[in-house]
């Protein structure tokens, strides 16, 4: 059983499960930054919980994770992170709230012939253009965002950034980005914040 | 699952209301049982205290 250590967590790891990378590092430090003590927080694909477990141990947030993959639900559970399996925001009551919606999603453009089976498939799957989850969730995001509420989205330099943050003004948050991390080898990271203005509250 | 996760959980195909019957619990949470929409006649299953809320076919 591997576990790793970061900023005060402990996180177990899976071998069903993608091992947190740079990505996740990346998105749990904005996550810190950006959340406050009393926030309610939504991960959307915890995956082993890294990003969640994270931010739970540094920051006062009430937190809860959805997770299509058994095996990742589980090693989020272990980790500590109040887990649902649910296919995004599938679960929700209409009219529940987060201050807070964390997403790092499978980004990466995948042709049919390059998926793999099983779970681990969700994990990295982007649809052809690295976008098909990503847009998904901007398009089902907002009802669940509270007035002047937060989403932080991992974005790789090969999803497309601009076509991204374009979709992102078009469901009514303004866009900032947070981070960038240009020592990946062949891409470049960034968190994208976006934040509900009062006027498009659903 | 804590009980007060049932503040915000509906079934995935109607959003309704669903019906919490718990077969194992501890003094921190449920362990296993089932949440039922009367509406569909679906049940979600707990498992090993995590409630398994996907629509049937996108379960395993």
């Amino acid at each position: 059983m591997v576990t790793i250590t970061y900023r005060d967590a402990d996180i177990e790891l899976d071998e069903n499960v993608y091992d947190p990378a740079e990505d996740s590092y990346l998105l749990a430090d904005v996550a810190i930054d950006v959340a406050q003590d009393g926030m309610s927080v939504l991960e959307v694909g915890a995956g082993t919980g890294f990003v969640s477990a994270v931010l739970q141990a540094n920051v006062g947030v009430d937190l809860v994770a959805t997770e299509i993959s058994p095996f990742a639900a589980e090693c989020a559970k272990r980790n500590g992170v109040v887990v649902i399996r649910a296919d995004m925001f599938g679960c929700f009551k209409s009219g529940t709230k987060f201050d807070l919606i964390l997403f790092n999603p499978p980004y990466l453009p995948t042709a049919e012939d390059e998926k793999i089976p099983g779970w681990l498939n969700y994990a990295f799957d982007g649809g052809v253009d690295g976008r098909e989850a990503v847009n998904r969730f901007l398009e089902e995001v907002t009802p669940y965002l509270s007035n002047g509420g937060i989403i932080l989205m991992l974005i790789s330099s090969l999803t497309g950034m601009d076509e991204v943050k374009m979709r992102m003004r078009k469901q009514g948050l303004e866009v900032e980005i947070c981070n960038i991390d240009r020592d990946c080898f062949f891409e470049e990271l960034m968190v994208l914040k976006g934040t509900l203005k009062a006027s498009e509250q659903l | 699952m804590k009980k007060d996760l049932m503040d915000i959980l509906a079934c995935p195909i109607c959003k309704g209301d669903l019906v919490l019957n718990i077969t194992k619990e501890d003094e921190k949470e449920i362990i296993s049982g089932t949440l039922y929409c009367s509406k569909c006649n679906e049940y979600y299953p707990i498992t090993d205290g995590i409630p398994n809320m996907l629509p049937p076919e996108l379960r395993e």
